[in-house]
Formats: C-alpha cells, sequence, structure tokens
C-alpha cells in the first residue's frame, strides 16, 4: 500500500522535531551560528512541508522551496486559534513573519532573486568579491540570542505544530 | 589598568529580564530558577518567563548562547509558561524538580 499524505506530514513533523532538538543540542556544544540557525531553518521548513502536505498533499509539496515566509504566518494563526488558550497578537504575527523571511533565505536555494547570497551551508561571494564562510558569518539579519523572545514563539510553534502532525 | 568587572548571573538576568519586559507586553511575571552556578560560566542561567496567551507546553526550555553584544555573557534556557502553568508550578514543585531546579526570586521590569 503506498504511503499516504498523513504518513509523510508525520514524517516531515517528526524530521522538524528531530531538526529542534539537534539545534538544542548544539547550543550546549558552543556551535557556530550557522550551524544553529542552520536546523532552525530545517525544522521550519520540514513544519511547512507537513502543514501543506496535510492540505495541498505530498504530491504537490515535495518540489517545493520557498515556503517557510509564507506559511509559517499561517500555522502561527492557525495553532494559536485552535488552542484554548493560545493567544497570538498582531505584533507576533508580524515578528513571525519577520523571522520566517531570514529563515527562508537561509537556504542556499533560496537566495531572493540573487540578493541574498548569504546562507548557512555554503560559501559565498558577497559583493566586494570576498568569499565568506558561513560558519565566520554573523548573519546580522537573524537575531537568535536570548534577547530575543520572537525566537521563542517561534521554536514553541513548531514544536506545538509538528507535535500536532506526528 | 583597571580591569571591568563581568556581571554575576544574577545581575545578567535582571538585564535579561529588563529587556523581555520592553519587547513583550503579554509578560506577567520573570523568575529566575535556582541553582544558580556562579562559579560555571558555561552553566546557563534559567528562567522562567509567565506569558499570557502563549500555547502551553508544560516546563520545557528554549537553549540561547551567550550573547556578549547585549549584555548577555552566558547562556540562556528560557521556559516560557501560560499564567494557568504558572499556578500549578507554584502549588507543586514537582515539575521544576524533575529538572533539578526551583523557583528563584522573581525579576522585575523595572
Amino acid at each position: 500500500m503506498p504511503a499516504t499524505d498523513q504518513d509523510w506530514a508525520s514524517a516531515y513533523a517528526r524530521q522538524a522535531l528531530s531538526d529542534l532538538d539537534a539545534r538544542e543540542k548544539l547550543e550546549s556544544t558552543g556551535a557556530h551560528k550557522c550551524h544553529r540557525l542552520h536546523f532552525l531553518q530545517m525544522a521550519a521548513e520540514k513544519l511547512c512541508k507537513a502543514y501543506l502536505t496535510t492540505s495541498n498533499g505530498h504530491n504537490k509539496v515535495r518540489k517545493t522551496h520557498a515556503y517557510v515566509e509564507r506559511n509559517l504566518p499561517l500555522i502561527a494563526r492557525n495553532f494559536y486559534r485552535a488552542t484554548n488558550s493560545g493567544r497570538i497578537l498582531a505584533w507576533e504575527i508580524s515578528e513571525i513573519r519577520k523571522i520566517a523571511r531570514q529563515i527562508e533565505v537561509l537556504a542556499p536555494a533560496c537566495d531572493d532573486g540573487g540578493t541574498r547570497q548569504d546562507n548557512s551551508e555554503y560559501p559565498w561571494e558577497d559583493a566586494q568579491g570576498n568569499v565568506r564562510v558561513p560558519s565566520e558569518y554573523n548573519f546580522p539579519n537573524l537575531d537568535d540570542g536570548p534577547a530575543n523572545k520572537a525566537i521563542v514563539k517561534l521554536i514553541r510553534l513548531i514544536r506545538t505544530a509538528a507535535d500536532a502532525y506526528v | 589598568m583597571r580591569s571591568i568587572a563581568k556581571k554575576t548571573k544574577e545581575e545578567t538576568a535582571e538585564t535579561l529580564a529588563k529587556i523581555h519586559y520592553a519587547n513583550e507586553p503579554n509578560l506577567k511575571h520573570i523568575h529566575l530558577l535556582e541553582p544558580v552556578n556562579e562559579e560555571d560560566p558555561r552553566d546557563p542561567i534559567k528562567l522562567l518567563e509567565v506569558v499570557e496567551g502563549t500555547l502551553e507546553r508544560w516546563i520545557e526550555p528554549i537553549a540561547f548562547p551567550a550573547d556578549p553584544a547585549r549584555g548577555i555573557e552566558y547562556p540562556v534556557l528560557i521556559v516560557e509558561v501560560s499564567p494557568k502553568e504558572y499556578l500549578a508550578i507554584k502549588n507543586d514543585t514537582n515539575g521544576l524538580e524533575q529538572h533539578g531546579w526551583s523557583l528563584g526570586k522573581e525579576l522585575l521590569a523595572n
């Protein structure tokens, strides 16, 4: 019997949770920021795939690359609305949308029309002709430090939504 | 040359709490979670944050690296809970004890 959309959604969700676990483990080892962001990006991407697989079917989403920016805010609205206690404010959705955009361009395949070569995996050449290395770059557009509570909201959202698809 | 003393973890937690209160309107309380190990800089500061409207996930820490540019020179664990979960934690400390923690002093916005 072929795998169902539910099988695929659950698989993406389980991998998203594992990616977040990997991010947590990296935090305690002093890993470079690019690695933390890489696992955050992968978790967000797989959650979006779980969401889209459930709504559109696996065949329609598996070749898609850029969906984090568009879908994370939708997932946030859906999951906060679905809980008894959860209530998301407009500024929180706005923060999630901003982070989602920055997360999306971390993937090497998503370079924002050639304007964003910085990514969490491969070296790239900047506008001055310098080769930049992810592990030596501080990703100034994405603050994943403890002062940024939007990261807490994002991680809790990914965990909650992924749990629902598992 | 005069050396500049590094902030303690408790002082750092107070700094971070002020940043969070300033940026999160639904943040109702922040507690330092004990023990606070001032001797080991790798041991994270642990904060329990009570946020109205948050998704309820019980005691689930999220790890962060130090951020010296903002005056946060130690790693941080943030546990975000709802007001309902906060009451449950205050009434039954088993949840925190399972992580080896207890509720410490409340950190204020001002």
